[in-house]
């Protein structure tokens, strides 16, 4: 299976970078959903926005909301 | 030089420099004569007999195969080798070997003065051994940390009565170790990436590089995988006995915007009183001396050079015998050295003139030291000798950085005061923060470089009232943890004991060479990440530190004499062999993985920046092989969505030039034709600079 963002060997869905990178988006929502109220998608348009996101983070935000969209 | 059959001494020096400084502070009046032989340049000294001092440009040997096809791996036989035989940018190497061959047979006397280190030991040692027919045995040894006359003098006098040859062992086994992982795993990369695509491209990776790598690797994961978290500060400004200052609030970090909201309405334009006072006296010890890393480091945090430039000045101002031998890991100025005479001299300069008078005018001068040590060579020092000609910036920068470090040591401590107000407004906790220097100590001599600022707080007492003239809520991200720099890498390798001083700065350098990381802060790049992706499955204990730390005690116990040369390469040649053997069984897997990362580094490369009209795709150098022409275009051409092109100059080499054009803001390209010196290109037809050049025209 190929990872849907790089198309690398994926261990899942994505590969072993972007995975972790996905885990990470996962773990942090709790912390921003209780910190500002935001939904998921908006947690996304945020992450997309940040300059602090990595850019594996930043991929796979997108490649999510393109599944919302 | 004397007549033919008279009989003289041989001195090796490492440097052409280095050989100029020794035969002046042994020639009798101070000049020797110098000749050429193949474009070598040598001196002849007269002192007690005729001293021939010749010089090497670093290394004239070195180790290579020793039969067998290039081609193939596992090797581990090897020989060391003049370098004109082994590489193809040393033919001038040739004419050095053949000079110390030709001067050789005269000598009937040999002594090697190149550096004190393992390096300058070996090279004297292959020097002695091979260009001299086997006279390492009967050379003696020249042992000094400076260039300075008085001491090249008593080394000459006195010297060791051999070749330091625990040194030289430890070197040599240095040598060979990197050559049998550098050879094999490079080659073993190399070729699995060559048979699987039938292109060639060079991929290395080695004892030092693959650690190195490594830990880059692990931090860029971290860094590309981040996800902030929003937290909120407030900050605040008190209005007290008619200053205005700043606070902080109690909490450096609020979790929820609603809490922090509160806290603004709640403090905003509210008074409140000072309800506690702390002031703490803080002893600021002198700094210690500088070993090569910290003045590496502290020379890139200044003045922002790489270590290896720093290296390299630093080179020159040895050879200048401006300062002491710079690759040295001690932080000990051992009071051999004579404190007193350097700062004496030092006091000639105007600009070091009050502050070594007011050192010398105490009763003893203890410097303060740290822990490292080097038994070759003491921390890096000034010499007291004063620039013989201008000194460039660089130079200027990093003497006077020594000069002052080396002044500070024997300062007393410093004596700075903080200050720590306790505000009460409305129920919440701020603070103001002052702090002031109460005694420079050795901060007076290390001035320029001392990052202290002083914040200043009018007298507050207990119970003065303060008014929070503004309260605002800053939004904030946590941070991914920063990249490493040139300065702070270097930190890091000597933590984890990996390379040596001498070694460090060109390993970082191979991986810019390599493409495995690129720019400043350091980024690592996909290929770099698909090599030690390989490795790591491959062949994991390259990329360990554990291992070359191990490796690196190996080679002191040689230094010791309690290891010997062999046993340590019959076992590297035991851990690399299953290593090997695992890269050949999976020589496609692995070829293929390097070969899709060769492919997208090099895409990578010709990416120039987004495409102005479609927006989603990348503009990329594309070279036609119908037209065999280049040019720029769009990458969703080949998916039919976007056919925005632009044509290139076809002469000369054009690569993203990784800046914008000030003008309209397009992507720019680089352009190198012969001759000429490079210039930015903006391939924007519709660029405003193009338009008002055309109507000048």
């Amino acid at each position: 299976m190929k990872c849907t963002v790089c198309g690398r060997e994926a261990v899942e869905k994505y590969c072993e970078f972007h995975e972790k990178a996905y885990q990470n988006i996962v773990q942090k929502f709790e912390n921003w959903k209780g910190a500002t109220g935001v939904s998921w998608k908006e947690y996304l348009e945020e992450l997309v926005e940040n300059a602090y996101t990595g850019c594996w983070a930043k991929e796979v935000a997108l490649s999510l909301l393109s599944e919302i969209e | 030089m004397g007549t033919p059959m008279s009989k003289y001494t041989l001195i090796v020096t490492e440097k052409p420099d280095a050989a100029k400084r020794i035969a002046e502070a042994l020639d009798r009046q101070g000049k020797p004569k110098k000749h050429k032989e193949n474009s070598v340049p040598y001196f002849v000294a007269q002192r007690d007999r005729e001293l021939v001092v010749v010089p090497a440009i670093g290394h004239l040997y070195t180790i290579v195969h020793e039969r067998g096809k290039r081609n193939h791996y596992p090797v581990f036989n090897f020989k060391w080798t003049p370098r004109h035989l082994a590489e193809r940018r040393a033919k001038h190497i040739r004419n050095w070997v053949e000079t110390f061959s030709k001067l050789s047979r005269d000598a009937d006397e040999f002594v090697s003065a190149c550096d004190y280190d393992i390096e300058g030991s070996l090279i004297g040692y292959c020097i002695l051994k091979y260009a001299c027919d086997g006279k390492e045995d009967s050379a003696k040894r020249m042992k000094f940390s400076t260039l300075m006359k008085s001491e090249l003098e008593k080394a000459y006098e006195e010297p060791l009565p051999h070749l330091d040859f625990a040194l030289i062992e430890a070197g040599r086994t240095r040598h060979e170790v990197d050559w049998l992982y550098g050879i094999n795993l490079s080659r073993a990369l190399t070729l699995a990436a060559h048979r699987w695509s039938g292109r060639y491209s060079t991929l290395s990776t080695g004892r030092v590089q693959g650690p190195t790598l490594h830990f880059l690797a692990k931090r860029e994961k971290t860094i590309r995988s981040f996800v902030p978290t929003p937290y909120w500060q407030i900050n605040a400004e008190a209005e007290i006995l008619n200053s205005v200052v700043e606070a902080e609030y109690e909490r450096k970090r609020i979790e929820t915007k609603a809490e922090a909201d509160t806290v603004v309405r709640a403090c905003a334009g509210k008074t409140g009183e000072v309800v506690k006072i702390n002031t703490r006296k803080v002893h600021q010890k002198s700094p210690i001396p500088f070993d090569v890393g910290t003045l590496q480091r502290e020379a890139y945090s200044l003045f922002g050079y790489t270590p290896r430039r720093t290296l390299a000045i630093a080179q020159r101002l040895y050879l200048d015998a401006l300062i002491s031998y710079p690759r040295t890991s001690s932080q000990k100025l051992p009071s051999i050295i004579d404190y007193k005479k350097i700062l004496s001299s030092l006091k000639r300069k105007r600009a070091y003139n009050k502050l070594a008078k007011k050192l010398l005018e105490k009763k003893t001068l203890k410097p303060r030291e740290g822990a490292k040590e080097d038994p070759a060579h003491p921390a890096v020092y000034p010499t007291g000798n004063l620039p013989e000609k201008p000194l460039g910036i660089p130079e200027k920068r990093i003497w006077d950085l020594i000069v002052r470090r080396f002044m500070a040591v024997f300062g007393e401590e410093a004596l700075k005061e903080s200050l720590k107000v306790h505000l009460d407004v409305n129920g919440h906790s701020f603070f103001l923060r002052g702090r002031r220097i109460l005694k420079d100590g050795w901060i007076t001599y290390y001035k320029p470089y001392v990052r202290a600022e002083e914040v200043l707080l009018p007298t507050i007492k207990k119970d003065d009232k303060v008014r929070l003239k503004r309260v605002l809520r800053e939004d904030k991200f946590t941070c991914p943890p920063s990249r490493y720099n040139p300065g702070s890498i270097l930190k890091k390798m000597e933590k984890l004991g990996i390379g040596t001083k001498a070694t460090r700065a060109e390993i970082i350098q191979t991986l810019y060479n390599r493409g495995y990381v690129s720019d400043e802060r350091i980024v690592v790049t996909d290929l770099g990440f698909d090599v030690i992706d390989v490795l790591g499955k491959y062949a994991p204990m390259v990329t360990s530190a554990e291992l070359t730390q191990e490796l690196e005690g190996k080679m002191e116990q040689i230094q010791n004499n309690s290891l010997k040369r062999e046993t340590v390469l019959a076992e590297v040649v035991e851990q690399l062999k299953p290593q090997l053997e695992q890269f050949k069984e999976n020589e496609e897997t692995i070829g293929e993985a390097l070969t899709k990362a060769i492919k997208r580094a090099q895409a990578q490369e010709r990416i120039v920046g987004k495409c102005p009209n479609c927006g989603t795709g990348n503009l990329t150098i594309i070279y036609s092989r119908k037209t065999r022409k280049r040019f720029i275009g769009c990458s969703n051409y080949f998916k039919g969505l976007c056919t925005t092109s632009f044509p290139l100059p076809q002469r000369g080499t054009v690569k993203p030039a990784g800046s914008n054009c000030k003008a309209c803001g397009w992507p720019q390209v680089l352009v190198w034709l012969r001759g000429r010196r490079p210039w930015r290109l903006c391939f924007n037809p519709d660029c405003p600079l193009k338009k008002k050049r055309r109507k000048k025209q």
